[in-house]
């Protein structure tokens, strides 16, 4: 057998060890917090003056994770069903067609998306009045 | 083969093992360490997507179709949203072409760098897996720029795409891939130069150039072989004819020459993203108005679309029957043909250490075998 020495392919891999001088390019979460972007599709947002309880969002909601509910407090005088959205979290895939087809704009999402509860019913969540 | 004569040993590659390419199994025979017969197993992952889709309007059916397959999805967003249009009649705008173009070589070179990693991974080389995987983040910090998310983008949409670039996108994307440029040649020195991948790749997993064409290959193993195909250059679709590109080919049938067309693709996709800064047109809607979610109906006609993604030839066959609903969509995945057919034919007479190194080399996803 004959024996043909790659030096080129046995050195070049040692090249990795310049990496040890250089800075880390993780972060220590949670004291360093990962900058957020504008558009990111998390939690719902749901501005109470505008929303008009049409139910589009749970019309075309795949996952069946939207549930128009009754609420007592004052809602938009323009909210004819006086309902308003509730979003199971259990089920939601944060796609955002709800948000394409609400009329008013009303419903929204926001940056924040961290969750954490041994309850499964405080799945079931009422989007902030913002 | 029959497992009787007391030498040969049967074991489970998978579903729970680091070596494999997701929820799959392989039943290997054993002589040794050399496999003497493989077969493949499915069915730890199906989610019935196809028949998921009959039951949802053509809106709710497009949140479906990214999860057919995890590591890339825009390819499948780019189909249905294509098949609709080409069943509606819908045409979409210049910009929202670029755009789409933009995001499926994202896309592209997000999954060559997840593969770089599972290839190297399945070697031992842990390195350049811990190397190229940040490297992808960094692609998937500028998806969730755009898209609003990380890895499921939902962002390519019947009649087009469904946000505007946010300032200073492309300027942003110019700089990275400058870095991934300069990143791709640190990969030469550790991973495509390295002589243990070389030792390990060249001459393991040869394809056989002439069942190639036959039986149905696609992506880098026809590539791979020197055959020069690609759903891009052969059936251009979005503004891929106005784009130039070169389809890299090698002539080893192996692991290695696999590798190599990756890596050149990997060259070919940033080429292809600078020429689309550049030529991306300033004005166009990036949206053409669409009947409401209810009255959306498609045809009774049929269609089949193809896009090239990072593992080969994707295609989807739609057939609509004048209701809001799809009658039938069928999807032809690279997976199916090479996980199957392919897989189980190259594994026979291979070490078992092999078994991973193959596997990832045929780029392998299980989830789109089971949608």
């Amino acid at each position: 057998m004959q024996f043909s020495p790659d030096i080129k392919g046995t050195l070049s891999p040692f090249l990795a060890v310049k990496k040890l001088f250089e800075h880390p390019k993780t972060i220590c979460y949670p004291e360093v917090k990962k900058e957020q972007i504008d558009g990111y599709r998390g939690f719902h947002t749901n501005l109470l003056a505008d929303c008009i309880g049409c139910a589009n969002c749970q019309d075309v909601c795949m996952n069946e994770a939207i549930d128009m509910v009754t609420i007592a407090k004052d809602v938009n005088p323009k909210n004819a069903s006086g309902c308003i959205p509730r979003i199971d979290y259990g089920r939601c895939c944060w796609c955002s067609l709800c948000t394409d087809v609400c009329p008013p704009n009303s419903l929204k999402l926001e940056n924040e998306c961290i969750w954490a509860d041994d309850k499964a019913d405080n799945f079931l969540y009422f989007p902030k009045d913002k | 083969m029959e497992n009787n004569d007391n030498r040969l040993i049967k074991i489970y590659h998978g579903p729970q093992h680091p070596g494999i390419t997701g929820n799959m199994s392989m039943e290997l025979d054993l002589l040794g360490e050399t496999i003497k017969g493989a077969r493949t197993h499915v069915g730890y992952l199906h989610r019935g997507f196809e028949k998921l889709i009959e039951r949802r309007t053509i809106i709710q059916a497009f949140t479906i179709v990214c999860r057919i397959c995890v590591p890339e999805p825009d390819p499948n967003e780019e189909n249905f949203a294509r098949a609709v249009e080409g069943l509606a009649g819908i045409e979409i705008s210049q910009r929202a072409k670029y755009i789409r173009v933009m995001v499926l070589e994202m896309a592209r070179l997000a999954a060559q760098m997840l593969w770089m990693g599972g290839q190297s991974g399945s070697i031992g080389l842990g390195v350049v897996g811990q190397w190229s995987v940040y490297d992808r983040d960094l692609i998937l910090d500028l998806f969730e720029e755009l898209t609003g998310g990380r890895v499921y983008h939902m962002y390519i949409y019947p009649g087009g795409v469904r946000r505007e670039l946010p300032n200073g996108f492309l300027e942003k994307l110019a700089q990275l891939l400058d870095y991934l440029e300069g990143r791709l040649l640190a990969y030469d020195s550790i991973f495509f130069e390295n002589s243990t991948f070389k030792k390990r790749a060249i001459g393991v997993g040869v394809v056989n150039r002439d069942e190639a064409l036959k039986n149905g290959y696609v992506g880098q193993v026809l590539r791979g072989c020197g055959i020069e195909r690609d759903v891009r250059r052969d059936n251009p679709y979005l503004v891929y004819d106005k784009l130039d590109f070169e389809i890299p080919t090698y002539e080893g049938c192996d692991v290695y020459s696999r590798a190599l067309v990756r890596r050149g693709e990997m060259v070919e996709s940033i080429k292809i993203l600078r020429q689309v800064i550049a030529q991306m047109p300033s004005e166009g809607a990036i949206m053409q108005k669409l009947p409401k979610h209810r009255k959306f109906k498609l045809p009774k006609e049929d269609i089949y679309v193809a896009t090239e993604s990072a593992r080969g030839e994707f295609g989807y066959y739609m057939a609509g029957d004048g209701s809001e609903f799809i009658r039938r969509m069928q999807v032809k995945g690279p997976s199916l043909i090479h996980g199957f057919t392919l897989l189980e034919n190259l594994l026979v007479d291979e070490e078992l250490s092999n078994v991973a190194l193959i596997m990832n080399s045929l780029g392998i996803c299980p989830p789109e075998m089971e949608r």
